[in-house]
């Protein structure tokens, strides 16, 4: 076992896989970056180039790139609201707002920092994981996948910062949108008004891009300036600050970390809900939740972290079962089969050096992408003190190709530039965006499992222990604010309350 | 200190967004392999003009050059001559596609098995359609739907072609909502796959025949959505063979493989091909064949089924034959609807692209763009009442 594993790490360094992993990784974050095309992208496209390569170098060349994605999806998403891949959606929340008060450098820091743990993290978790994980992914089915979106859900009512019914009602706002759509279960589609294009519900990448990025530089555009209003302390300190900063929250980070490596892991929940439920977890744990969306730098490393951590969830389950954890592991699947490899139990057996060179190279691209994310960081902070007639029209330029990308679709720009105007209005009159994006991300696939649990269980599915125990969880997260409450209310009046203390 | 930003920090920007607008401008170009091998595609282009007799040939021959005028006076010279001898059948317009840019258009997102076959065959459709540039363009949505419509409504040039899923057919014979296509009147130009369809069950189920299947109170079904493919096979194959079935939709790719393993759902119906690793690694068994070929102890859905109901087995072997259509807008000028053919054809029969498909576990059994279009007309081709069948089974839940 150690000898495979010093094997692997080994096969990392030799040439010509070093280079393609760093050639990998630099395409990689740079495909990442531009808003609309993302990591699944990026890997049809270099499948093509893995004909005739042996083992090693592809999965440099394609780990390397697909482990970073998101560390590069997460520089767009802080200097101009837009995210480069959907799930970073979530790191606008927070890390846009840190570029706001122009601490640039400091939300660098923390993006690149967490990213890099995270992905450490979900490869070393791969390792360990793998004999456990028969039985983990055996005992996730639909009615633990509805229940796992709905703590998420709950934790959307914390979004509402210093107002909760208008986080509420965003949130169910996006509830509603997420109900757009053909219904899988039924195939009726709902609030379809007879356009093809809305069967399959609004993408939320769209959303995203308009609520975020367009609406950012229509306010721009309005008030001038530039997007760091306020003075800054120098931006390398501001590295340095941003990087401690992952290490003191460093409970969090892990936590997060995890979060992300379990939905990884199962395939049904989709991986795009791991910076959500990342997020929401920070938010809910947090001791101050009413400040998230103004800046928190705990609400910018959770996604981070989760959302790299999460593909090493991912290629566990697709290595030990040859069931895709995630969309971006089914086209690595190709991969395999070009290269003469049959993914599941053989793999363990036959290929255990390669297990172990896949989980390092992930392990170090991240570290390498957030190098040079780091590395860059001064410069593109810089970008943030431009004049805004300058940034708008290439902002903007990049949120439209970014959303005529998703599916080639014109249509799509109308939601774009719908979302942005209503993101606008949001901003101008104190109503949080994040609770939209998480509604319209977890109505979805709460529907759907939902609607799959109850056709395969009835709804006896409550009382599968699993479901049951994330069932008490919500009920714990939704009641404690309550009692909370209620005891301060009764304090207020100068009762003391009988039985005390947390 | 804080300092302006100076002209050259605007310098560096602009030049990092050109470099980022190259890149995405050859991501556009997407899955096309390096340039190495487009010029050994450029030297081998120039064979093919000199080994083929036919007469429209030689002046392709030089697959970058602006036309000179020598070779402009050729073809003219070549076409008179070219109409005698051959018979009164249509020639196919290469020249037309040198210098154009053709949408191969997937029906599906980037990374399915549907675009997997398009960016294999794009390269070498480029290849045998000299100074044409194949672009591989994802349109997904509405279960291939979007995909078809926007095929079917492309001008009529001949720049324009793609590949979805032909359960469109049993789609459009249920008639579904938001189609706008016709599939009889598309043109066809090839079929690059058959792949038979396997039912499996779960092997520590307690179902080992059809029969089973029949006698069992409810058999729970995994399938992706309503509409698609899984969920219509399962249904069509319930209301051929007689068993009771409950579909449970929502399984996306191969989670319906997990649920099996979890025992969550009896079974599900798939390519035979992407079963196998499940039937090899003993989670599940094969039940019944769909298709034209056998498999060696698993019996086909032709035998099973009641005579009455042979016009749906007929439809669903036909399903299974035409695995991999592709096919180009309606009235599109027959010389370049024969180019189409002629290079897909020839794409299909490259020795390169045929190691390629057999290394990535792609079966090719090229069917001719005639045969195709034959076996979905006559798919389409429905009576009355059978037409009604299909549109209460598949719209049942």
């Amino acid at each position: 076992m150690v000898e495979a594993s010093l094997q692997g790490l080994a096969a990392v360094f030799v040439w010509p896989n070093f280079g393609l992993m760093i050639l990998g990784a630099l395409i990689g974050m740079t495909v990442g970056f531009i808003p609309g095309i993302g990591g699944n992208f990026f890997l049809a496209m270099m499948i093509p180039f893995v004909f005739g390569m042996n083992p090693y170098a592809a999965f440099a060349l394609l780990l390397g790139g697909h482990a970073v994605v998101h560390t590069g999806g997460a520089i767009s998403a802080l200097l101009f609201n837009t995210p480069g891949t959907g799930p970073n959606a979530a790191t606008c929340f927070d890390g846009y707002p840190l570029v706001k008060k122009g601490q640039t450098g400091r939300a660098m820091g923390v993006a690149m920092t967490a990213s890099a743990v995270g992905g450490v993290f979900g490869a070393a978790v791969m390792i360990g994981v793998i004999p456990i994980v028969r039985p983990i992914v055996m005992a996730f089915g639909p009615p633990e996948f509805f229940m796992m979106i709905m703590v998420g859900i709950a934790c959307i009512a914390f979004l509402g910062g210093s107002t909760p019914v208008k986080g509420l009602a965003v949130g169910a706002l996006g509830l509603l949108l997420s109900m757009v759509g053909q219904d899988p279960s039924t195939g009726v589609v709902r609030y379809g008004f007879g356009l093809l294009d809305l069967w399959g519900g609004v993408n939320q990448v769209l959303v995203v891009i308009g609520l975020f990025a367009i609406s950012e530089m229509i306010n721009l555009a309005l008030k001038g300036g530039s997007i760091a209003d306020q003075m800054a302390a120098k931006v390398s300190g501001g590295l340095t600050t941003g990087m401690l900063d992952v290490f003191r929250h460093w409970w969090l980070n892990l936590r997060c970390a995890v979060i992300g490596v379990v939905i990884g892991l199962i395939p049904g929940l989709g991986g795009e809900a791991a910076g959500f439920l990342a997020y929401g977890h920070a938010v809910q744990s947090s001791k101050t939740p009413e400040k998230f969306g103004t800046g928190m730098i705990e609400g910018l490393l959770a996604p981070e972290s989760a959302h790299n951590s999460k593909e090493g969830g991912a290629l566990v389950t697709t290595v030990a079962f040859g069931v895709p954890g995630s969309s971006g592991m089914a086209i690595l699947l190709g991969a395999f089969l070009i290269l003469g490899i049959t993914p599941g139990p053989k793999m363990m057996t036959e290929h255990l050096p390669l297990v172990f060179n896949m989980a390092w190279t992930i392990a170090i691209a991240n570290i390498f992408g957030a190098a040079v994310g780091l590395a860059l960081a001064n410069q593109m902070a810089k970008l943030t003190y431009l004049r805004g007639s300058i940034l708008v029209p290439l902002v903007l330029l990049f949120a439209i190709l970014g959303g005529y990308g998703v599916r080639n679709s014109m249509f799509d720009l109308v939601i774009v530039l719908f979302f942005g105007v209503v993101g606008y209005y949001m901003k101008k009159y104190d109503y949080p965006p994040a609770p939209l994006i998480m509604g319209l991300v977890l109505g979805k696939m709460a529907e759907t499992n939902l609607n799959m649990a109850m056709d395969l269980y009835g709804v006896e599915f409550i009382f599968r222990p699993i479901t049951f125990v994330l069932l008490l969880v919500i009920l714990f997260i939704v009641g404690l604010p309550l009692v909370k409450a209620t005891r301060a209310a009764f304090g207020k009046r100068g009762v003391t309350s009988a039985g005390t203390t947390a | 200190m804080l300092r302006q930003p100076r002209m050259w920090h605007l310098g560096i920007f602009l030049s990092a967004l050109l470099a980022l607008a190259l890149v995405a401008g050859c991501a556009g170009t997407a899955g096309q392999p390096s340039a190495p091998t487009k010029s050994t595609s450029e030297q081998q282009s120039a064979k093919p003009a000199q080994e083929k007799p036919e007469p429209t040939k030689p002046a392709q021959a030089t697959p970058s050059a602006k036309p000179t005028p020598a070779q402009a006076a050729q073809p003219a010279q070549e076409q008179p001559k070219a109409q005698p001898t051959a018979k009164p059948e249509v020639q196919a317009d290469v020249a037309f596609y040198n210098g154009k840019t053709v949408s191969f258009i997937v029906a599906t997102k980037p990374g399915g098995g549907y675009d997997a076959y398009a960016r294999l065959v794009a390269p070498y459709l480029q290849k045998y359609l000299p100074g044409s540039t194949v672009l591989v363009k994802n349109v997904e949505g509405a279960g291939h739907i979007i995909g078809a419509n926007t095929i079917y409504a492309a001008p009529a040039d001949g720049l324009t072609l793609g590949t979805f899923n032909k359960g469109l057919i049993v789609s459009q014979l249920a008639g579904m909502e938001g189609i706008k296509f016709d599939l009889a009147k598309f043109v066809w130009i090839a079929n690059a796959a058959t792949e038979p369809r396997a039912m499996v069950v779960t092997a520590k189920g307690p179902y080992k025949t059809v029969e089973d299947l029949i006698a069992a109170p409810e058999v729970k079904m995994g399938g992706a959505g309503v509409g698609s493919e899984s969920s219509n096979d399962a249904l069509m194959a319930a209301a051929i063979l007689g068993f009771k079935v409950k579909m449970i939709n929502g399984y996306a790719g191969q989670e319906a493989d997990l649920a099996m393993m979890r025992g969550e759902i009896d079974g599900q119906i798939g390519t035979y091909s992407s079963m196998k690793p499940l039937i090899e690694q003993g989670e599940a068994r094969a039940i019944l064949i769909i298709g034209k070929e056998d498999v060696a102890g698993v019996p086909n859905l032709r035998q099973k089924a009641p005579a009455e109901k042979k016009a749906l087995v007929d439809l669903m072997e036909s399903q299974a034959q035409l695995a991999r259509v592709i096919a180009a807008t309606p009235g599109i000028p027959e010389g370049r609807a024969k180019a189409l053919r002629d290079a897909v054809k020839k794409a299909f029969a490259d020795p390169e692209l045929l190691a390629k498909a057999q290394q990535a576990g792609l079966p090719i059994n090229y069917m001719s763009g005639e045969e195709t279009g034959d076996l979905v007309r006559a798919a389409l081709d429905q009576k009355p009442e059978v037409i009604q069948l299909i549109k209460d089974i598949v719209t049942k839940k």
